[in-house]
């Protein structure tokens, strides 16, 4: 690694606050799994009571590193060496029956997946009480254990506590996490993407709930996140890594008004919520005028679910002008993937009536939705399941252009080349399959493969969820400026605000099967009225906000 | 849920009598279209010297003359009320022959069963337990070896060594505490391969779950994390196992019984088919079904008692318990 990230971290410790001391030194730290080094000397220090973020796309090796930290690298597998200085202790040296009293007492580890992270056969109970049984001490550990539930801000923690995991919602289960992890009071926790795995308005609320018990015990947080915007709000220091090697680090404000390094600014400029109106020129263009493009009105569907009545869509009505973007936000379950379900045409509404391009979509045969569909494309959420692992990317874009049988043989091997022109992507991968393809180009893949019919309407599910910000960035792109060239209209799903803001023209909010809230995207966010609206707006990481003035 | 379970463990103990009957039946028919007459072989046989109307008298009295269907019929309304039927070739009851030899089977079956999860339950906590480069790997190779050896083999090697050679128990004293013990081990063999093979293959995969490596992080030991957290997820397939290798060890025991000179169902089912003494074979099929039902009823009556994730499927559509997804 090269010697100015030394000089960075040196500024990291300011002069006059260097007495303090670090609590956790990494010098050097390399790990590899058998003969692929995944970190390359990385160094960072933390000092007591502060938090200090790791930043990096998937594959920087962010997660690694707070597992060689914790010696929970795969037994066998992965191999760490360098420095590792926990408040005076080497912890890659202790033998492993030294080591263990430190994990849990003295690091705590908050975990990605609190659904996958506690064991699903026993009672949250039955593992909490182990866990405070493991600091020692007289019995009768279900006392504390109660408290520190209702310490994290579980309501009823009795009910958890006599719960199995498969029992509890994501978010309540990342607070049992935390309040155990808490429980010993260690001096440090390592956060592995807490809230990465949880819906967009509870990750506020548990990144709160972190910061709160950071304060109050007096912890030191090390963070790993993929989300700048989040490291911006919540670090004291940033470390910047990509490809296993320190691209940059120092205390986030020096790093967030100037960035050294070109990855540092790069990463910056694809973080939606740091960059609200990066797409205005593409987004901003005279409507097309006419009458709207998708119309619903007054759809109900409801199924039946273990003998109740469960509405899922209750009389939703919005309409989408020619040539634009309409969101459809909310949490899970508020209804938004059974919304466009009906819009394609997989499920027949109740009540209420959908009309595309000015002809009726429900209460249509089979074959007379085939025709609509040809107008009517979707991409998915996850490009890697949502291409068949078998096929080459020719057959997997072309597959529609045979099924309708367009044109020749010869023009459809045009249009499949046209289309993944259009996405960006050259002809060398016609004949790859998709897992010799990134998560980006797959998704790339999947627009062609809708694009191919030259639809009019693109139902968008979270087409971005599954992929890094630099990616998802060029996702953007590709969608806007497709749009805006041959004057497609989108329906764009999400549950990232912040995408929403940049790339949409006009919001519906749902909540439980309902739209409370719709209009102009910059009003709705400016000024929402609902509680539900403030609370999705308000999961934006404000505190980004404030940086990224201090930039512009 | 306790409802639900109700309903599903009333429809899952009708299907099991259900199974049984059609288990009887089924044998039944086929014995009855098996060509040769047991029966009359036996009283035509010129030493018992029946004259051609006895035999008439005594076929038409147990109603052999009668049709087969009738003959099903009043089989089946005997069976209901536990009467099986007289052997023919000793004239006693079947429920005394079967009562007199079920006893040392079932006591040579269980043990078997012990020795197995003992064996398996060993080797999953070996695999975990030792290092990957001091015996794991031999460890592991141990099921495929256990299944690969006929269990005749192995009762042979054991009586050659431990009875001839050792004189750790006697031959002549079949029945006794150290020669059924070794008779178990023969027996319990290549079922515990199959339960450690089903045991190593969950232990690994639960050891890779996220939740072991969250239970380390808070400082959990080798040994509590094996205990309190691996076990029991990678034991509940094991039930499955289990219930399914009723039939080997059924199976098994024939063979065994004969290899150590045991007295047991194993040793009345040979006498019975060299002499063709149907009603017994008859009554031990239906036994072998019986048992069979049982425990795999038990098996699924445990199921969503140990799995808190199982998911009983409303009792109309499909009466099975399915795990619900993560």
């Amino acid at each position: 690694m090269a010697p100015q990230d030394r000089l960075t971290l040196d500024r990291v410790e300011a002069p006059g606050q260097a007495s303090a001391g670090a609590l956790l030194r990494v010098e050097g730290l390399s790990v590899s799994y058998g003969d692929h080094q995944v970190v390359s000397d990385v160094g960072f220090a933390l000092r007591r009571g502060e938090s200090l973020a790791l930043i990096g796309e998937s594959g920087s090796g962010k997660s690694t590193i707070a597992r060689a930290l914790l010696r929970l690298l795969p037994q066998g597998i992965g191999r760490a060496s360098g420095s590792v200085e926990f408040d005076g202790h080497d912890v890659l040296s202790l033998p492993e029956r030294r080591f263990r009293p430190l994990r849990g007492k003295r690091i705590g580890f908050v975990p990605q997946d609190p659904g996958t992270s506690l064991n699903p056969v026993r009672t949250v109970g039955s593992q909490a009480r182990e866990a405070a049984a493991l600091l020692g001490g007289p019995g009768g550990h279900e006392e504390l254990v109660l408290d520190t539930f209702a310490q994290v801000g579980l309501d009823n923690p009795r009910r958890v506590y006599d719960s199995y995991p498969h029992q509890l919602s994501g978010g309540m289960l990342q607070r049992v996490l935390i309040g155990l992890t808490v429980l010993p009071r260690p001096a440090l926790i390592v956060a592995d993407e807490p809230t990465s795995a949880l819906d967009v308005t509870i990750q506020k609320r548990i990144l709160d709930l972190l910061s709160d018990l950071r304060r109050d015990l007096d912890i030191s947080l090390l963070l790993i996140t993929h989300d700048l915007a989040v490291a911006a709000e919540r670090a004291d220091s940033l470390v910047v890594l990509k490809d296993g090697v320190v691209r940059e680090a120092g205390r986030t404000a020096a790093v967030f008004s100037a960035p050294s390094s070109d990855y540092t600014r790069r990463l910056h400029a694809d973080v939606p919520a740091l960059n609200p109106d990066r797409y205005r020129h593409l987004r901003d263009r005279e409507p097309a005028g006419g009458p709207p493009k998708i119309e619903v009105t007054g759809v109900t569907k409801s199924f039946t679910v273990d003998g109740r009545r469960l509405t899922a869509v209750d009389d939703v009505s919005f309409s989408v002008p020619t040539g634009t973007t309409h969101a459809l936000v909310g949490e899970s379950g508020s209804g938004k993937t059974t919304t466009i379900r009906l819009l394609l045409g997989l499920e027949e509404p109740d009540r209420g009536a959908i009309s595309v391009a000015g002809e009726e979509v429900a209460g249509r045969s089979h074959a007379s939705l085939r025709s609509i569909r040809r107008h009517l494309q979707l991409v998915y959420q996850n490009p890697f399941t949502s291409l068949d692992p078998l096929w080459t990317v020719e057959r997997l874009v072309g597959e529609s252009l045979d099924r309708f049988r367009v044109g020749t043989r010869r023009e459809r091997a045009d249009r499949v080349r046209e289309a993944l022109h259009s996405v960006g992507l050259g002809e060398d991968l016609l004949s790859r399959k998709p897992s010799a393809l990134s998560g980006g180009q797959r998704q790339r893949v999947a627009l062609a493969r809708a694009l191919v019919l030259r639809p009019d309407v693109i139902v968008l599910d979270e087409p971005t969820s599954a992929l890094d910000v630099s990616v998802q960035a060029g996702i953007v792109e590709v969608l806007l400026s497709l749009q805006a060239e041959l004057g497609l209209t989108y329906v764009f799903v999400s549950h990232d605000l912040a995408l929403v803001r940049q790339l949409a023209h006009t919001v519906s909010v749902m909540h439980r099967g309902r739209i409370v809230e719709s209009g102009e995207v910059g009003a709705i966010f400016d000024h929402p009225r609902e509680s539900c609206t403030r609370a999705l707006v308000d999961s934006i990481p404000v505190g980004a906000g404030a940086v990224a003035e201090g930039v512009s | 849920m306790n409802r639900d379970y109700a309903k599903y463990a009333l429809r899952r103990v009708l299907q099991a009598i259900v199974v049984v009957l059609l288990a009887y039946v089924f044998t039944f028919v086929v014995i009855s279209v098996l060509p040769g007459d047991p029966v009359t072989n036996t009283l035509r046989n010129p030493q018992n010297g029946f004259t051609e109307e006895e035999i008439t008298r005594i076929v038409s009295y147990y109603g052999l003359d009668r049709p087969v269907h009738e003959q099903l019929w009043d089989s089946l309304s005997r069976l209901v009320v536990g009467d099986l039927g007289v052997s023919l070739r000793s004239g006693l009851p079947v429920t005394r022959l079967i009562g007199e030899v079920v006893g040392s089977t079932l006591v040579l079956a269980l043990s078997a069963l012990a020795v197995a999860l003992v064996l398996a339950f060993a080797i999953g906590f070996g695999t975990r337990y030792l290092p990957k480069r001091g015996g794991q790997g031999l460890l592991r190779a141990f099921p495929a070896l256990f299944l690969s050896v006929p269990n005749f083999v192995v009762g042979l090697v054991l009586i050659s060594v431990f009875a001839f050679q050792l004189g750790l128990f006697r031959v002549i004293d079949s029945e006794g505490g150290a020669a059924t013990s070794f008779a178990a081990i023969a027996l319990g063999i290549p079922v515990s391969a199959q339960v450690a093979e089903v045991l190593i293959a969950n232990l690994d995969h639960e050891a890779g779950q996220e939740y072991a490596a969250v239970a380390r992080s808070r400082g959990l030991g080798r040994t509590r994390l094996f205990l309190r957290h691996l076990l029991k997820p990678s034991s509940l397939p094991v039930v499955t196992v289990i219930a399914l290798t009723v039939g080997e060890l059924l199976g098994g025991a024939v063979i065994t019984e004969q290899i150590f000179g045991r007295t047991g169902v194993g040793s009345l089912v040979e006498r019975s088919v060299t002499t063709q003494d149907l009603p017994v074979l008859q009554a031990v099929v239906t036994l072998a079904a019986v048992t069979f039902v049982v425990v795999n009823l038990v098996a699924d009556l445990l199921y969503p008692l140990l799995d808190p994730r199982v998911r009983l499927a409303g009792g109309r559509s499909r009466g099975k318990a399915e795990v619900a997804a993560p």
